[in-house]
């Protein structure tokens, strides 16, 4: 897909999303709903930029969110730091924690990434409900119940008031999508084509995987983070229960239905798997149960997600003359 | 203070032969079908509930010996289904790695919380294969754990004979070697694949069973299994069943270690420390090849 | 014995063969001569059942063949004999014969067919316990076909038994393949041009871009200038 053409999907995409509170504003079911696409969508896309385009199995990315949700809300709730300094702040300890779990794993072959980046998030839970997260401040098993909202410019934006929030979420995203969009077209995107093609080959003309997928992996990480810790000043409270399996199962749908590497379909994938999710709330325990039997599912049926089916059909509506049957 | 460190050197051998035993399987799987599964605890959870069922309310006329007769035909029944509908669909796309991680961790939410729906959050505990204790220099060594020990390592060493020793078992290593030189011979791969998965699948059962009656059957304890069996493979280094057993030892001596001076907290931690260490050291593992 | 009859084979997308006839009497060596990536291991695959996407007719023994998988072939007594060997690395000489005779039909003439196979290649017998990674390229490339042989196979498919070796191994490998087929079993085999291998050859096949341009004896094959020229090097 071309750079304009992605852009141009975004775009309408994103303006139809944004004037949606014109028509459910008041709606605060919806909003909610909308605010969560919102945040999800970055958190997808930028998987999908670690695991689809730079090739990198990692499954840290629940992990990296959580810790970025944890250390703005932990800054802003016991320092009392004004929250948009902690999210930053929030970003860098991830994008550094990126770094950090990067710069042993990402050298190995790629189950041994997929153990380290998962390794962190298994590790994460014990560390924030035992003595020592008790000790950080990050409130145990019980968790933090009240961080301090977003104020911006003498504003205070939280969740008692949907609208301007979810502008404020429309913003962050756009600039972060947009982010994505940069790193997948550019010149790292091209890098990373020519390394899932041919790593021996794209090494010899100097491109240097190790570098790259680093560097990827820190501002994916970082994105995530600020993410992350926006999603805790946004709902108010957090505890380690956002690391079970069924939330991580759920990004996993995200990127099932919008299609490994078709990237614009990661963010249609949070989207609809969001709003799935949230509507099938009343079924309670069965919930996580139907997530995954969903994922086995959709991995078998749907191997390249909704992008990948629209295309398809739509390459069946372009191929009617029988002539294009493979002959040479 | 010195017998309590002769207790955790103990519980530390017992946990790393249980872990000896469920390791191999995954590196089984991993060296011989490259595939990753994620679900490989819910298979742990499920050998509990297997034993807990025919154990508590079917009261199966036999024990532990009827138990162990039905759970690995069973057992077997269950891997080789599951690869065949879900993995080996797979194959064909050029990223299947990441769709098998896929379907296996979408498999193991679906068990875990079917095992929830079906038997409740409550854990279950079930009966020990022996009772009393035996006195071994002043050392005071439970029955029921030196059962475990023994039967862990004696699994253990009947599957590797298995792999060694019989037609299926070289087959099994020649698809490892060479997939395409299996074909050639005329061995077909799809089962080996299939059965190599069901084998696996017993393995961990059989750990699941053997653990669960130190501790309990729960619907969620399988992650930390899988983690640990997998940290275990990695450490040792993939593919490399040697490896894995030295450390499987280790491990669970570290675990116990570290559950015993600092407190259980920190024994998730301390592995991964150990195990980000080794790997930025010896990228391959312990004792990893190719 | 074997009939193939307007054989078209694809590789994803790329049709490698087509329309390939070819006819290989019982006890015959068959020759398929050609250019590097025309086909000719393609062809041998699609016989033993190693190609997914083929079409056409392939017979074998008076029955159709086509579609079946290779563990089927290798019971039927078809076998590839690859041309980068395909052994199994980490295992000994001994392990790697077994496994030739892992199908069905194989395994009671296990013992015979090992006692003639170390009689053929008594170097084998020498290095039984040696791992197949540490043998020099000739030495693997006999396990090789050793490996094949263990298959009780009476039709061999040989690819390319001379690539990457020494002339004076390679005399070693045909006259070896002429001391099979005396032994009654039939072969296909497959060579890139290489001069001696017309004296093996009961029957002599082309195969360029995919397809066949010539079918003939040896004799015939000599009296065509531009054979002589590009195949033969005579």
């Amino acid at each position: 897909m071309s750079w304009k053409r992605m852009a141009a999907i975004m775009a309408v995409f994103y303006a139809v999303v944004g004037i949606l509170p014109l028509f459910v504003g008041d709606m605060r079911f919806v909003m909610h709903i909308l605010i969560m696409c919102l945040i999800w969508a970055v958190v997808a896309s930028c998987w999908d930029v670690i695991m689809g385009f730079a090739g990198i199995f990692s499954f840290g990315q629940v992990a990296f969110f959580v810790a970025g949700a944890y250390c703005s809300a932990m800054l802003a709730y016991h320092l009392h730091i004004p929250p948009v300094w902690t999210i930053l702040i929030a970003g860098c300890f991830t994008g550094v924690l990126g770094v950090l779990v990067g710069l042993p794993c990402l050298k190995l072959a790629g189950p041994y990434v997929a153990l380290v980046t998962f390794g962190v998030h298994m590790t994460l839970t014990p560390l924030l409900r035992g003595k020592i997260g008790i000790a950080m401040g990050s409130g145990g098993a019980t968790g933090l119940l009240t961080i301090p909202p977003i104020q911006l410019f003498g504003w205070t934006f939280s969740s008692e008031h949907l609208v301007p929030f979810f502008y404020l979420t429309f913003a962050v995203t756009i600039i972060c999508s947009a982010i994505i969009l940069i790193i997948i077209k550019s010149f790292w995107g091209t890098a990373f084509l020519a390394l899932k093609d041919s790593e021996e080959f794209a090494t010899s003309l100097g491109v240097n995987a190790f570098k790259y997928k680093l560097m990827v992996f820190a501002i994916t990480s970082f994105i995530t983070g600020v993410i992350g810790a926006f999603y805790g000043h946004y709902v108010g409270m957090l505890s380690t229960r956002m690391l079970n399996l069924d939330l991580f199962c759920t990004l996993m749908v995200m990127l099932v239905v919008g299609g490994i590497g078709q990237f614009p379909g990661a963010i249609l994938g949070a989207f609809i798997t969001v709003t799935v999710n949230e509507l099938l709330a009343p079924l309670g325990m069965y919930r996580p149960l139907i997530m995954g039997a969903l994922v086995a599912a959709l991995v078998l049926l749907l191997p390249e997600g909704v992008i990948g089916l629209i295309r398809s059909i739509g390459s069946m509506w372009r191929q009617n003359d029988p002539q294009t049957i493979p002959s040479s | 203070m010195s017998l309590e460190i002769i207790d955790v050197i103990i519980s530390g051998l017992i946990t790393g032969s249980v872990y000896a035993l469920m390791a191999m399987g995954l590196t089984l799987i991993y060296g011989v079908t490259k595939a990753f599964n994620f679900a490989y605890g819910s298979f742990y959870t499920m050998g509990g509930y297997i034993a807990w069922l025919l154990l508590v309310p079917i009261a199966i006329a036999g024990g532990y010996f009827s138990v162990f007769l039905l759970a690995v035909p069973l057992l077997f029944g269950i891997g080789y289904l599951l690869e065949k509908f879900l993995v080996a669909p797979l194959r064909k796309y050029d990223d299947w790695e990441v769709k098998v991680m896929m379907v296996t961790l979408g498999l193991s939410l679906f068990l875990d919380n079917g095992y929830m729906a079906v038997f409740g959050g409550r854990m279950k505990s079930l009966p020990t294969f022996v009772s009393g204790q035996i006195e071994i220099g002043g050392a005071v060594i439970m029955t029921q754990d030196l059962v475990i020990f023994i039967l862990a390592v004696g699994g253990m060493l009947c599957f590797r004979w298995i792999l060694r020793n019989t037609r299926t078992g070289l087959a099994v290593e020649a698809v490892a070697q060479n997939p395409a030189g299996a074909q050639i011979v005329g061995i077909r791969k799809e089962v080996i694949f299939a059965s190599t998965f069901a084998i696996s699948t017993i393995m961990v059962g059989l750990g699941g069973i053997l653990l669960s009656q130190k501790y309990f059957v729960a619907p969620v304890g399988g992650g930390d299994i899988m983690i640990k069996s997998w940290v275990v493979t990695a450490f040792g280094g993939m593919g490399s069943v040697q490896g894995s057993l030295y450390a499987a030892f280790i491990l669970g001596m570290l675990e116990a270690m570290v559950g015993w001076i600092f407190g259980m907290d920190y024994v998730m931690i301390s592995i991964f420390v150990v195990l980000l260490t080794t790997l930025a050291v010896r990228p391959k593992g312990l004792m990893g090849r190719g | 014995m074997l009939n193939v009859a307007d054989l078209d084979a694809y590789y994803g997308e790329a049709q490698v063969l087509k329309k390939v006839s070819i006819t290989v009497e019982e006890g015959q060596v068959a020759v398929m001569l050609g250019p590097n990536g025309h086909g000719k291991s393609t062809l041998l695959k699609s016989i033993c059942g190693l190609v997914k996407k083929v079409q056409g007719q392939i017979e074998y023994k008076g029955q159709s063949i086509k579609g079946l998988g290779s563990d089927k072939l290798v019971n039927m007594g078809v076998i590839y004999i690859a041309e980068n060997r395909e052994l199994f690395p980490n295992m000994t000489v001994l392990d790697n014969l077994k496994l030739g005779a892992y199908s069905k039909n194989a395994r009671p003439f296990e013992r015979d067919n090992m006692a003639r196979v170390f009689e053929l290649f008594p170097r084998l017998k020498d290095r039984r316990k040696q791992m197949a990674c540490t043998m020099s390229g000739g030495e693997a490339k006999m396990l090789a076909i050793a490996r094949g042989l263990m298959s009780n196979a009476d039709f061999l498919c040989i690819d390319e038994p001379s690539l990457g070796l020494q002339p004076s191994l390679r005399f070693e490998v045909f006259s070896t393949i002429k001391e099979i087929n005396k032994q009654g079993k039939t072969v296909l085999l497959v060579e890139q041009n290489i001069p001696q291998i017309t004296e093996l050859a009961d029957k002599l096949y082309i195969m360029e871009e995919g397809r066949i341009t010539f079918t003939g004896n040896k004799d015939e094959a000599v009296c065509n200038d531009h054979l002589k020229e590009i195949f033969l090097g005579l």
